[in-house]
């Protein structure tokens, strides 16, 4: 592993102190020091509740500064003994700090903690957010456990939504990756995750961590590394998820470029790994696959439906090298329908994504231009399921969601012509 | 008289045959400098071509946006407009060169002119290509930021950004040409001086709801904004 350059001489003294371990939870905490103490001493409480007799680590990824959560990640006998009164450990958890000069990007916080990983041979590893502001025990234990004692190597985890939370991976990401990459993993995009040491060692040692598109969101590749290097993969059930009130909200068109981006070079850099699957495998799922609670909401509708109509309507000379011909004048057909009886049909969204994606495959234009330009497909997309499903149950609802799958499976042919097209340089 | 005519004759054709004689070989070595010419501006013109396709220049070009702008203006694909180039411009060089072989007083001035002036050309359509290539680059992405911001006129936008990086291209290889410098520099300062002026009067006098609605959502308000949508993951 080529830890020489990545690790310091610190970090380096600090892990051959802790020796081997069987359980490693990594944390990046570069843009979110306040919750890093209660997100530590949480770990720490799982360790010495559900996992006594193991050797535990806690590797701790920070910038630079100082300031009290650091203090207090550091020092946890101070804030945690009172928490951890009446826990009987049979093992110290240790705690590991890794400090970078300026904030490391996510993919060199998580390399950092898969060479820890590694070099400290662990048996099953954690990633954890410190943005996730109701972190419980059960959920690392849940990360955890299916690794270090079912053999698994990847697990993902399941979140309790509101209905119309999370609805870029309920009609993209999860459907798209589901067909093109034949795994049944729904989330792919996720804070938290667990893996093995061998998953570790297979992707710290990969020629990829500088590439661009896994700067923000290294997860889903290390997922699908997972995946095609036939190693077992498995989902498990969290609960809700409340991010931390310091937690930065979520720029759609920024959510695009880490989420569709990396989607989109997954399947340019993997390409000869699944473009001969024909069938998406199930996976192993702890607890229950899917949970949706239906709060009222203050979505205004009527603008994302401007958006998207005044997107579509822009960005026409956009659209028109990217899509394909019959695709695009079904688009522009119904755009000029009132938003009443507006719907995007899911052959067409489904051929739509597809068409992105093989003229990301062709370079048709710049690429981070082109993922942005499907923002506002998207956004006539998300349109047409809010007011399709306002008064739908959760069940009606995951229905749907596993026809969108399956339309994507069916013209999973339709992707691979487009994808092996020889495109001509018009001149 | 009859002796003087012939002698006079005698010497002009005398002369005449002296300039045939003294001009066919320079003639031939000229004809022979420009059949050379052909043949190697071919086999420039057919290295270029297989280092373009090897390079896949075309698809560079097309991801730019070079291609596009090349297709409204009418014009060939990018490695067929570069193979031509390099022909002409290496043909061009060994006519140059045998008509400068031939002697006529006052042509070697000219040609010399001229093949000092050619470097400038190249310069000058190199800058006005790169000014139009990132023009279109800058004004696409201008449109996709406004479009996904919701902003009411993002053409206005991308047109704006598209022409002040048209103007400034056109200025400087005007200014590398060499043509009318100072009136070049004058006619670019007072256009781009107006248009910023003409954009600051009007966002200052005609937008000041405008403004202040966007420096409200800006600083205060954006997270109200954000949560009209559904959260993406």
């Amino acid at each position: 592993m080529a830890e020489d350059n990545l690790l310091s001489d610190d970090l380096l003294r600090q892990l051959m102190n802790v020796g081997e371990v069987d359980l490693l939870v990594g944390i990046s905490s570069h843009s979110n020091m306040s919750s890093v103490s209660p997100a530590c001493d949480g770990i720490e409480r799982i360790f010495q509740q559900h996992f006594v007799r193991q050797r535990a680590v806690i590797v701790n990824v920070r910038s630079g500064e100082t300031n009290e959560g650091v203090v207090a990640a550091e020092n946890p006998g101070k804030f945690a003994e009172n928490r951890l009164a009446g826990v009987a450990s049979l093992r110290t958890v240790q705690r590991v700090r890794a400090d970078f000069p300026v904030p490391p990007t996510p993919a060199t916080a998580l390399r950092t903690i898969l060479t820890a990983a590694d070099l400290l041979r662990a048996r099953a590893c954690a990633v954890v957010s410190p943005e996730t502001a109701n972190l419980s025990p059960d959920w690392i234990a849940n990360l955890l456990a299916p690794v270090y004692r079912n053999k698994f190597d990847f697990v993902a985890p399941l979140y309790k939504r509101h209905k119309f939370q999370g609805l870029l991976t309920r009609n993209l990401l999860y459907p798209m990756s589901r067909a093109v990459f034949g795994c049944k993993i729904r989330e792919l995009y996720v804070d938290e995750w667990g893996f093995s040491g061998r998953l570790a060692a297979l992707c710290g040692n990969k020629d990829v961590w500088h590439e661009e598109a896994i700067q923000s969101r290294p997860e889903a590749w290390m997922a699908l590394s997972a995946i095609f290097s036939d190693f077992r993969c498995c989902q498990t059930f969290l609960g809700q998820k409340v991010q931390s009130a310091t937690s930065s909200g979520a720029d759609l068109v920024e959510v695009f470029r880490q989420t569709v981006g990396n989607l989109f070079w997954c399947m340019e850099s993997q390409q000869s790994a699944w473009l001969d699957r024909e069938r998406s495998e199930v996976v192993d799922t702890v607890g229950p696959e899917h949970e949706l609670t239906s709060e009222p909401t203050d979505l205004n509708q009527h603008r994302i439906f401007e958006m998207f109509r005044n997107g579509v309507t822009e960005l026409e000379s956009i659209l028109i090298s990217i899509l394909d011909p019959a695709t695009h004048a079904e688009i522009k057909s119904i755009v000029a329908l009132e938003e009443g009886k507006f719907r995007f049909r899911s052959d067409l969204w489904v051929r739509t994504l597809y068409d992105f994606a093989a003229a990301y495959h062709h370079a048709v234009i710049n690429r981070d231009h082109l993922v942005q330009a499907l923002a506002p497909l998207y956004r006539g997309m998300t349109f047409s399921f809010l007011a399709e499903h306002s008064d739908s149950s959760p069940a009606e609802m995951e229905a749907v969601s596993e026809r969108l799958c399956l339309e994507f499976e069916r013209q999973k042919p339709y992707f691979r012509e487009k994808w092996n097209a020889n495109v001509e340089v018009k001149s | 008289m009859r002796q003087s005519i012939l002698q006079g004759l005698e010497q002009a054709y005398n002369n005449l045959v002296h300039m045939i004689a003294d001009f066919l070989p320079r003639f031939l070595v000229m004809l022979i400098i420009v059949v050379l010419g052909l043949l190697v501006a071919f086999i420039l013109k057919y290295i270029l071509r297989a280092v373009l396709r090897l390079t896949k220049l075309d698809r560079v070009s097309e991801e730019a946006g070079a291609s596009r702008i090349l297709r409204i203006a009418n014009l060939s694909s990018m490695t067929v407009l570069l193979t031509r180039s390099i022909f002409w411009v290496t043909w061009l060089a060994f006519i140059l060169i045998g008509l400068s072989v031939l002697g006529v007083a006052g042509l070697q001035e000219q040609i010399s002119r001229l093949l000092q002036f050619l470097p400038e050309v190249f310069i000058g359509i190199l800058i006005l290509f790169l000014g139009l290539v990132t023009a279109n680059f800058l004004s696409r992405a201008a449109l996709l930021a406004a479009v996904n911001a919701g902003h009411p006129s993002p053409r206005i936008i991308s047109w704006s950004i598209r022409f002040v990086v048209w103007i400034l291209a056109i200025s400087m290889t005007l200014e590398e040409l060499g043509v009318a410098r100072q009136t070049v520099i004058a006619a670019f300062s007072i256009i781009f001086g107006a248009v910023m002026l003409g954009l600051a009067i009007a966002f200052g006098l005609g937008g000041q709801e405008l403004a202040r609605k966007s420096l409200e959502r800006y600083l205060g308000d954006s997270k109200k904004e954000k949560d009209k949508e559904p959260q993406p993951l």
